[in-house]
């Protein structure tokens, strides 16, 4: 293992952190990083560092690193940047083998001062091997190491799961991480890499690749980087090994208009970005909603082998609308197979509409029909992944712990995508259930579900070579 | 034309590209002409629009033998751009005397900014495209691909691959704009053979890599003639 990744490793699973410019002051940012900590139950020890008092939040509280006497693995700086190089000397000097460094105000300030401290607490943590994520940002979480290094103790309510989410933005990683919690959406990591002291993209895709078992797909948030050639390369390099798709910022940025040539004015970086980012295998998806979604249904579903879809809703509406969405996105709704049609017509009136799309709603009263109609499609050879779209009304109340069974039997043996969906309080702990289970995956809209399989489909075709 | 993946088939030996660019750059021009930026077009094996660069009437008479009616005159010198706004192309000229009198006019509206007129074959075919090159800063050579003619400004759909091209990456990136289906089989036109078109792809970002003095290029439009891509009009662009 490199230096980098061993100290990484630690930096993601320290034994021990200390927080420098710990507090009790909500004022201060110290205090939400010491709450971070305390409430997201870690389990390793926790060291407050301050000059200024005996005791933080219970814990007993030191005046420096070396004030402490035992080996830190980790420190969480938030102390103001004229402070920074005495930290990092002392972190240096003590063998620190990690630091997140909250504290803002230096490279982004148009003020030549603050590069020159980026630069000088740059040179003592590369000699000093210690990988540092910031400065200027939140902070970062090991959802599987109970770590919540970050000012926001709210992110320990993020379900644990298989996505590491890796963001320029402190702002979008905040918004992903409460759309997590409302959608059920479980996170291995959350790393805000701020202004990128010497942890890059780069880095944090090699170690998430290569030495964390814990996290399945990558999520990234891109706003635009210094060298993306060395991150095309590591991306090339993992090709299909773990599904990374990522939102990039910028697609209003306009081309050189100087230029001479049609080609020089209408390239702008980011439809440059997005043709690199094909060529390296991952998956560029253009908004919040629709990367959360995608980064869910690619921890919670197998591959999708093919492009052939079945849609079964309990009402003919959301079938139509996801029927539309999948139809833009290069899924096809397949014919079924003789035998399957043959099955389904046993199972509803000839009124309803029997073939792809079902309209399974004249089977709401008969769990037996329903599950007989799912289970052929289940079977049908030209059917790649189902869709299962279902409104709750107070007559089809039993329908989900009908087919609720079969379901986990199943367990998606191909991609299930879901939207079954009913007040708030109904229905919540079968989905919940049937989620954890592995299931499906549900999502709150038809359009949604839709898209979440498309973005299955197109994974499997940006990874093939 | 056999076609793999990163193979290049040069008419031209090697270094003769160099010459061009060279002799351009002696005399402190950033810009190449029609005539030369096609030159280098063909020694990277892209197929190019036949033609003859004539600067008197005679020479006009001659290269209208070889090419044969109808053709295509058009003003030709690094130093002009736009040549459809300066009134310098003519179009669909189809016999001895309308040459004569375009080549005049042409030569007028010139101002002496240039002495050579293009005598093209006119490509028949109503598919126009883009094919070109720019050197990013972070990227190095990326190759764009798109629909051409006037619709390329209107339009925009473009898309942008990174050099060197594998034949997956140009035939991806000719899928994936809006108006892909204009490489179909449509209104009695036939498919676009995508193998040449890719290759052709290939063969511009092959251009960027193996010249660094080279910024930007265009191959605006390329006709589909048949099915068969040909660069009609070029531009290429020094640093």
């Amino acid at each position: 293992m490199s230096e980098n990744v061993i100290g990484m490793d630690v930096l993601f699973n320290p034994g021990s952190v200390a927080v420098i410019g710990a507090s009790e002051k909500p004022e201060k940012l110290g205090s939400h990083v010491m709450n971070s900590l305390i409430k997201g139950g870690f389990k390793g020890e926790i060291i407050p560092v301050n000059p200024y008092s005996d005791t933080t939040m219970g814990l007993k509280t030191y005046s420096s690193i070396s004030d402490y006497g035992k080996q830190i693995d980790m420190v969480i700086v938030a102390v103001p940047a004229k402070l920074l190089v005495e930290v990092f000397r002392e972190c240096a000097d003590s063998g620190v083998k990690g630091v997140v460094l909250i504290t803002a105000g230096f490279k982004e300030i148009e003020d030549s001062s603050g590069i020159e401290l980026h630069n000088t607490i740059g040179e003592i943590a590369d000699k000093a091997g210690i990988c540092v994520i910031g400065p200027n940002t939140f902070g970062m979480i090991n959802f599987h190491a109970s770590l919540n290094a970050s000012f926001t103790p709210e992110f320990s309510r993020v379900k644990k799961g298989t996505i590491a989410l890796v963001s320029q933005s402190g702002g979008i990683s905040h918004l992903f991480g409460f759309m997590a919690m409302r959608t059920d959406v479980g996170f291995s990591k959350i790393i805000g890499l701020g202004n990128r002291l010497n942890i890059d993209f780069a880095e944090v895709v090699e170690y998430l690749m290569d030495n964390d078992p814990d996290t399945k797909v990558l999520m990234l948030y891109m706003e635009g980087i210094d060298n993306p050639g060395r991150l095309m390369e590591i991306f090339k390099k993992h090709r299909g090994k773990k599904p990374v798709i990522i939102n990039k910022t910028g697609s209003s940025e306009k081309g050189d208009q100087a230029s001479k040539s049609h080609t020089g004015s209408m390239a702008g970086r980011h439809e440059i970005y997005m043709g690199a980012f094909r060529q390296a295998g991952i998956l560029a998806i253009d908004d919040t909603e629709n990367l959360l979604d995608s980064a869910k249904a690619l921890a919670g579903c197998p591959e999708l082998e093919g492009n052939g879809v079945a849609i079964l809703s309990g009402q003919a509406g959301p079938g139509m609308a996801a029927c539309d969405v999948c139809e833009a996105n290069g899924l096809k709704i397949v014919d079924f197979q003789n035998h399957t049609q043959g099955r389904i017509n046993q199972n509803l009136p000839p009124l309803a509409l029997r073939s792809n799309p079902v309209d399974m709603g004249p089977a709401w009263y008969d769990a037996v029909a329903s599950r007989e109609i799912i289970k052929a499609v289940m079977d049908d050879e030209n059917v790649n992944g189902i869709l299962i779209l279902i409104m709750f009304a107070s007559a089809n109340v039993g329908v989900v712990n009908g087919i609720s069974h079969l379901l986990m039997n199943w367990k998606q043996k191909k991609p299930l995508v879901t939207c079954i969906y009913a007040p708030p309080g109904i229905w919540d702990r079968e989905m919940e259930h049937l989620e954890i289970s592995g299931a499906l995956v549900n999502f709150p809209s038809p359009e949604r579900a839709a898209r979440a399989m498309a973005s299955l489909w197109r994974y499997k075709n940006a990874i093939e070579r | 034309m056999q076609l793999k993946d990163k193979k290049l088939y040069k008419t031209a030996p090697r270094g003769y590209e160099m010459e061009i660019i060279q002799k351009a750059l002696n005399k402190g021009r950033n810009t190449l002409s029609e005539y030369e930026s096609k030159q280098i077009l063909s020694a990277y094996h892209i197929p190019v629009v036949n033609e003859i660069l004539t600067e008197n009437i005679e020479d006009l008479l001659i290269a209208a033998r070889k090419i044969g009616y109808p053709l295509v005159l058009k003003g030709c010198s690094p130093e002009i751009a736009h040549k459809t706004e300066k009134g310098l192309i003519r179009m669909d000229i189809r016999d001895d005397e309308e040459a004569k009198a375009a080549f005049d006019d042409i030569y007028s509206r010139m101002n002496g900014s240039g002495n050579a007129v293009l005598v093209q074959e006119m490509v028949k075919g109503k598919r126009e495209l883009v094919a070109g090159m720019t050197r990013d800063a972070q990227f190095g050579p990326c190759v764009m691909f798109g629909l051409g003619g006037i619709f390329t400004e209107i339009l925009k759909d473009i898309s942008f691959r990174l050099a060197p091209l594998e034949k997956r990456d140009a035939m991806e990136m000719m899928r994936e704009i809006k108006g892909s289906k204009i490489l179909e089989s449509v209104r009695g036109m036939e498919a676009v053979d995508l193998d040449l078109m890719a290759q052709l792809l290939i063969n511009t970002g092959q251009i960027g890599l193996e010249n660094e003095r080279i910024s930007e290029i265009d191959i605006n439009p390329v006709i589909i003639s048949g099915s068969k891509p040909v660069a009609v009009d070029a531009l290429i662009v020094l640093a």
